[in-house]
């Protein structure tokens, strides 16, 4: 028996195919239309606008205030038009550096103190993923390998598993290692990086003593925080590999502070972003090395198939 | 939005997506009775929230979000009552009234998945989400989906072939054993 056997029967088995089920979503229908006709009767619909989403206009909106103010000074004084050209450069390097190998170093923090972090390793199409997060679900320390098309886990007490093979994972299925390789390196890779400094406005420029050069600006948060989803109900926006953008961070339209460091080789080493107030204060960062020469991850010496179990 | 745009949306809403939820609340309450009054509880919900409910597959998965939130909520209140509350879910889910022996295969060799493992595995082949829909339900990274999805199939698999095995033996020895008897 093949892979797509045991789905199909699974899919067979599906409940809207039972008899009956017609009949249990019009019982559902009268349900909800008693609920609903009684709660609009009742009361008005709530509509209600979050504090914490009223804040983020408001501090949108001083950010706005303070784009403006700091466009001012930067258009057209000297060295303005150098630095978007010299951050797009950067960026086209190590976006192309990047599609060959690299490590990205990927954190949250708030107030300070790491709130989620994860580790990406790539080389061509093998992979490396390590959650580094303190307080995530799951576990810190729990590593994704993707070694020349297998898949590989950790699982409490068994140790490295084999997950999955190319000749039982269905294509298209989202799971298959090309899938996993693709969703990660269009996090981290060269898409994001074109798109957050493409997105930088109001670009001043430092050079600290250890040769790299500092590019500071403002890009809207949408253009980091591009995916939406939904958490216990509430619409969320979600930094690249998957972290929720809280506060300010979720308002697609708020200017974000951001900064990308340029190493001396002329390639990103970081990227910030940082928002809120001192009471809250939230920074994204993911920070590139080895981009060209991370050399590939390591398939586990002693993987167990999964079907020990 | 006047109550009469309120209503037309809500009715396209309930319409569009009403037999995914009640199919869903189906699988993952523990009764009937429970998955209509979640159900009931999930389109209240939206109700309230029209204007803030985004339009199109999104909102599709904002439902199986509050969905599952609010019998994850079902559940938390009748922990304390039913220790075996997990176990009569699974019972009550997962054995149909006159199950085909395929059914019957299916459903045992789901019981015998973990309930992380079943959720994610279900999403996917009997809701048709995305492992990036799957993880805003779920409100997980889709990496971590991703894996769990994995799992979830190679597990279901190899279960899926024992149990299949079993079957296959015993029908095999039923027609002997009837003539050794007859003997």
């Amino acid at each position: 028996m093949n892979r797509s056997q045991s789905i199909e029967a699974l899919q067979r088995a599906n409940p809207r195919r039972k008899a009956g089920f017609a009949e249990s979503v019009q019982a559902a229908g009268d349900a909800v239309r008693a609920r609903v006709g009684t709660a609009a009767a009742g009361s008005e619909p709530r509509t209600s606008f979050p504090r914490g989403r009223l804040m983020g206009v408001v501090f949108a909106a001083l950010v706005l205030a303070a784009a403006a103010v700091t466009a001012i000074w930067t258009i057209g004084s000297p060295g303005a038009e150098d630095a978007t050209a010299a951050v797009k450069r950067a960026a086209t390097l190590s976006a192309a550096a990047a599609e060959r190998s690299g490590t990205a170093v990927v954190r949250i923090t708030h107030d300070g103190k790491l709130w989620a972090g994860t580790t990406i390793r790539w080389r061509g199409a093998d992979l490396a993923v390590r959650s580094d997060a303190p307080r995530r679900r799951g576990r810190p320390g729990s590593e994704l390998l993707v070694v020349d098309g297998t898949v590989y886990g950790v699982e409490p007490g068994r140790g490295w598993v084999v997950q999955g093979t190319p000749e039982n994972i269905d294509p298209g299925s989202g799971t298959t290692p090309d899938e996993y390789l693709a969703a990660v390196r269009e996090d981290v890779g060269g898409v994001t990086l074109r798109r957050i400094t493409g997105g930088m406005t109001g670009l001043s420029k430092r050079s600290p003593d250890d040769g790299s050069t500092v590019y500071s600006g403002t890009v809207a948060a949408g253009e980091i925080a591009r995916e939406t989803g939904f958490k216990e109900g509430q619409a969320i926006r979600v930094f690249p590999f998957g972290y929720v953008a809280h506060d300010e961070a979720a308002n697609p339209s708020a200017l974000l502070d951001s900064a990308v460091t340029v190493g001396a080789n002329g390639a990103v080493r970081e990227i910030t972003v940082s928002w809120g107030t001192t009471a809250s204060a939230w920074r994204y960062t993911v920070t590139y090395s080895g981009l060209g020469a991370t050399p590939a991850p390591t398939a586990p010496a002693n993987a167990r198939p999964l079907r020990e179990r | 939005m006047s109550d009469g745009e309120r209503r037309q949306r809500f009715n396209a809403l309930f319409a569009s997506y009403s037999s995914d939820i009640v199919a869903y609340c189906g699988w993952r309450s523990r009764s009937a009775s429970d998955a209509q009054d979640a159900v009931a509880d999930v389109f209240l919900a939206a109700w309230r929230r029209l204007e803030e409910l985004p339009a199109g597959d999104a909102g599709r998965v904002w439902l199986y979000a509050t969905a599952r939130r609010v019998i994850a909520n079902q559940r938390r209140s009748r922990r304390r009552r039913d220790a075996l509350h997990e176990r009569l879910v699974l019972e009550a889910t997962f054995v149909p009234q006159e199950p085909t022996s395929e059914q019957a295969l299916v459903h045992e060799a789901l019981r015998r998945l973990g309930p992380t493992d079943r959720e994610v595995l279900l999403l996917a082949e009997w809701e048709g989400l995305s492992p990036a829909q799957i993880a805003s339900v779920l409100g997980c990274l889709p990496v971590t989906v991703r894996g769990r999805l994995h799992r979830a199939r190679r597990r279901f698999r190899t279960a899926f072939e024992e149990l299949s095995e079993v079957e296959s033996d015993l029908s095999v020895r039923r027609p002997r054993a009837a003539v050794e008897g007859g003997s």
